[in-house]
């Protein structure tokens, strides 16, 4: 499976990195390193759904989409569409955001512009499954003004991405 | 041209397009390669999380809280920053510090961080977007949970 023409590894040294600070953390502390390690690990095995459905989402995003369209949807040209589509996107995407980057860089890779991301990232922060929760511990005035203002703020921030890049 | 004589053409150039176009598997198998060279990146994000969620407890986060409502939102952001794991952790330690008389603007910016920013992915972040990217987006981030806490709490003492 290595054996792709291009393929590379990406953060290898990354790795060994977190590798060598478990070593330490093992000589430190054996205990609690093995649980550091069993969580990361069972972080790993609840992910593997959300990996499943990102892979499948870049390869359908590949399969149907000429670069062009994404351009069209997601590039400078793309109006209220690409802000609506970024934000919606966010908002209804699950998992931790490091889960998403491989999907948000292929779109980026061919053309998606990078106010649109930003705004992706930053509406992420609506977890539409935990309003209930966020309801039942902060109230629905707290909940629906958080919302109003994440919503906001996302576009916000992806307009001042765009007249950073310009 | 005569209308038979697009139709021919064009089902033609339709056919070709078909003939040169991957397979949906080879697209998808194209994409879990891709996935798979990242494999480095997010076993090593994971090995973090692991870490950093045995190392640094809620407990100890809201003790760093002060009471002082300017102060405890810059600590809300940068806790939250540096905190990983479920946002459901940050919802429920969120609605502890405020029995605690933490102010809401700390603890709107705690929740927001939580999500929005993260330490702990930032070199992934770098490796696949660039440092420019990672730096303005970070720093949008961190300014505008800093600014939506404080318009939530200031927007909460007027409805409420």
């Amino acid at each position: 499976m290595k054996g792709g023409k291009g393929f590379r590894f990406r953060g290898k040294l990354f790795l060994l990195l977190v590798v060598a600070a478990y070593m330490v953390f093992f000589m430190v502390n054996a205990a609690e390193a093995y649980q550091a390690l069993l969580r990361g690990g069972l972080l790993l095995v609840r992910l593997i759904p959300v990996f499943t459905t990102v892979i499948f989402m870049i390869a359908l995003v590949n399969y149907f989409l000429r670069p062009a369209q994404i351009v069209r949807w997601l590039g400078r040209e793309s109006g209220r569409k690409g802000w609506l589509l970024s934000l919606l996107a966010g908002v209804v995407s699950h998992g931790p955001v490091y889960a998403w980057y491989p999907m948000i860089e292929n779109l980026r890779r061919h053309g998606g512009r990078d106010g649109l991301l930003v705004v992706f990232f930053y509406s992420r922060c609506i977890k539409v499954p935990l309003l209930p929760l966020m309801v039942d511990y902060f109230g629905m005035t707290f909940t629906a003004v958080l919302t109003f203002y994440t919503l906001v703020g996302s576009l916000a921030q992806g307009w001042l991405m765009d007249r950073l890049e310009s | 041209m005569s209308s038979r004589e697009e139709i021919v053409t064009e089902t033609e150039s339709e056919m070709e397009v078909r003939q040169t176009r991957p397979t949906f598997v080879s697209v998808l198998k194209k994409s879990g390669l891709m996935f798979w060279s990242m494999a480095p990146l997010l076993i090593g994000i994971m090995g973090l999380v692991g870490l950093l969620e045995t190392l640094v407890t809620p407990e100890m986060l809201s003790v760093l809280f002060r009471g002082n409502p300017v102060a405890d939102t810059a600590i809300g952001t940068v806790s939250g920053a540096a905190a990983t794991g479920n946002p459901v952790v940050s919802y429920l330690l969120g609605g502890e510090l405020l029995q605690q008389g933490i102010s809401l603007y700390a603890v709107t910016a705690f929740i927001l961080s939580w999500v929005t920013l993260g330490v702990i992915q930032l070199p992934m972040e770098v490796e696949m977007f660039g440092m420019r990217f990672t730096v303005f987006r970070n720093l949008l981030a961190l300014g505008g949970t800093m600014l939506i806490a404080v318009a939530t709490g200031l927007t909460m003492q007027v409805l409420t």
